[in-house]
């Protein structure tokens, strides 16, 4: 069995995950679970899981990342998401170009240099239109999953218009299309339309060069890529587990040291 | 290391009230301290306060107001300035001028309300104005204190200010030579914002000698680096400020002036100051004096680190980032409100961005 030589944490606002890598970068274990709210505990219980499943080398180092990165009191180093999302899309796709990043509390663009560092970076942090959450919550308004929106989009079909670009606001646009009888994929569509006119907006500040990458929980949405790619007439690639890119980055990031 | 004790806020208010001097309340952030002191008062820098409530003093503006407005407004009506005798406003922006007129026309709080119009546009008559305009100062002035300066009263006062100013830029010019970190540095910088000249000349001179420590270097550009724990945030994060334009720093860098003429001496070295954005520098001249700025000093990046909703400021940002990342210089810029600790996302901003300048 392979040694695990290298820990990334990514302990973010909805999910908690760690990926452990042998001393080549390649990945060993990988674990995902809710966040909980004690970080420092569920963060050690998932190291001790992959420490006891696993050989360990010794001086093997941990990188913690994301939203609760200052919680993981078993890291050697703390790095931000934007740069372990970059290295993480880098080491998977193998290339430069420009990442969206879709998280729970905030997006960010990243525009990836030759070397895997970013570039340049933009974040959308100040309001819940534009994440991730945006869509959870108005799934739930709809009676949805979350995990069925993408599929919904992608088929062919009417869209409604979305004006709102406020997460509150659009919660009462959707009460008032579902009282007119318009049709829940319709309102869908207008909703992941709104979604997407604000990060292709964030791409094009980001001054975004080919090809472009998605990574986070949202890029398994089929209608999210989709409505990006035509915006901005480009192919969306997606890395196999988009939502361990940051906790891939950061076990990436611990074995450099 | 850190630096000897300094007296606080209110420790240099007493000792100003205790030489016979009046405490004049001033708002950020060109005005001519030597005149103030020439006609018997203390300057004392009012930037908020950060912890003051919005509340009160929200009631007289759009919600868009910054906070220096809003909480220096609600400071004013809770009577944090009770022992101002004058509070200065100057026009250093329309929000600026939005609060001296509420104030003096609307709340009449117990201080003499008074006003400073700063010229903008880098105009030929500049300084006939701005002369004309500081004599209108000094006549108010005097009407309060009931008298004018002598010759040796404006003497005296020229002397001290221009020998704190010059212990200012010193400390700007030795700051590779002066064994503190960010925080401390910047607490000395900004004592000048309450004490006495003399004071601060001896605040500056007990910052240990020595090497400043490493960092990657930042330009840091705003108006107020608050909370002062921005600086802990950017030490934690491997970065260290070698170079300012803060408004609360080096753009009050006063150039002398030999001008023999009290008021046209401070005219000369207010209009001097560096590039500002609420002076109406034009963006492409303003670039390049950062960029000069942080080649001369080794920054990698610049930080632009704003009060939210200031107007002058965000004129600058997206024409500052084009012309600097042009220049090689990548920018970030982060909003606060100066209500308490920096949250977890302007944090990750600016570690993200430390990280990419690494
Ligand atoms: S923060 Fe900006 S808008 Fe507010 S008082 Fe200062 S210069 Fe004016």
């Amino acid at each position: 069995m392979t040694a695990i030589a290298g820990i990334g944490i990514d302990a973010g606002s909805t999910t908690c995950k760690a990926v452990a890598v042998d001393p080549s970068g390649a990945v060993v274990a990988t674990a995902l679970e809710q966040a909980l709210p004690r970080i420092a505990d569920q963060t050690a219980a998932m190291l001790d899981g992959l420490r006891s499943a696993h050989d360990v080398a010794p001086g093997a180092r941990c990188v913690a990342t994301g939203y609760g990165r200052r919680l993981v009191e078993c890291a050697d180093r703390r790095v931000t998401e934007i740069t372990c999302h970059a290295r993480g899309v880098f080491d998977d796709l193998g290339r430069a170009g420009t990442l969206v990043d879709i998280g729970g509390q905030d997006s960010k663009v990243i525009r990836i240099g030759p070397d895997g560092r970013p570039a340049d970076f933009v974040m959308n942090d100040k309001c819940a239109a534009g994440t991730g959450r945006f869509l959870e919550y108005t799934a739930g308004r709809l009676g949805l999953d979350v995990a069925d929106l993408g599929g919904r989009v992608a088929a062919p079909g009417s869209e409604e218009q979305i004006t709102s670009t406020c997460t509150v606001f659009a919660e009462s646009e959707i009460i008032s299309l579902l009282a007119r009888g318009a049709e829940v994929d319709a309102i869908l569509k207008g909703l992941h339309r709104s979604l997407t006119v604000r990060l292709v907006a964030m791409v094009r500040t980001v001054g975004w060069e080919p090809p472009l990458m998605m990574s986070g929980g949202v890029a398994r949405n089929a209608g999210v890529r989709a409505m990006i790619g035509e915006a901005l007439d480009t192919e969306v690639i997606v890395p196999e587990h988009p939502q361990l890119t940051g906790a891939h980055g950061a076990a990436l990031l611990a074995l450099e040291g | 290391m850190t630096v000897t004790h300094r007296p606080s806020r209110s420790e240099a208010i007493a000792r100003a009230e205790a030489r016979g001097q009046r405490i004049a309340a001033v708002l950020p952030y060109h005005y001519p301290r030597a005149l103030l002191r020439a006609h018997g008062f203390h300057p004392v820098e009012v930037w908020g306060p950060p912890g003051v409530p919005r509340d009160e003093g929200g009631r007289h503006f759009q919600a868009y107001t910054c906070d220096i407005v809003v909480r220096a407004t609600s400071f004013l009506l809770r009577g944090g300035l009770e022992r101002a005798g004058v509070l200065l406003v100057p026009h250093t922006c329309d929000a600026l001028q939005g609060m001296g007129s509420v104030a003096g026309d609307f709340l009449q709080p117990s201080q003499h309300v008074l006003t400073l119009y700063l010229p903008r546009a880098g105009r030929p008559t500049d300084r006939e104005y701005l002369v004309a305009e500081l004599r209108r100062l000094s006549d108010r002035l005097a009407g309060i204190a009931g008298g004018r300066p002598t010759d040796a009263g404006w003497a005296d006062a020229l002397a001290a200010e221009e020998a704190a100013d010059e212990t200012l830029a010193a400390l700007y010019r030795d700051r590779e030579a002066l064994a503190v970190g960010d925080r401390e540095f910047y607490e000395v910088v900004r004592s000048r914002e309450y004490l006495a000249a003399e004071e601060f000349v001896e605040a500056a001179a007990a910052v240990p000698r020595g090497t400043a420590p490493s960092g990657i270097g930042l330009l840091l550009s705003g108006i107020v680096p608050e909370p002062m724990s921005l600086f802990d945030h950017l030490a934690e994060a491997g970065a260290r400020v070698v170079a300012d334009d803060l408004a609360a720093g080096a753009r009050r860098l006063y150039p002398p002036s030999d001008a023999a003429d009290p008021i046209e001496r401070l005219a000369d070295r207010l209009l001097g100051s560096p590039p500002d954005p609420t002076r109406g520098t034009p963006i492409a001249a303003r670039a390049a004096a950062l960029a000069g700025r942080m080649a001369a000093a080794g920054a990698k990046g610049m930080l632009i680190y704003d009060v939210a909703f200031c107007e002058p400021e965000l004129f600058d940002v997206p024409l500052l980032r084009r012309h600097l990342g042009d220049a090689g210089y990548p920018v970030a810029h982060v909003e606060v409100e100066l209500g308490g600790e920096l949250g977890h996302r302007v944090i990750t901003r600016i570690e993200a961005f430390v990280e990419t300048l690494a």
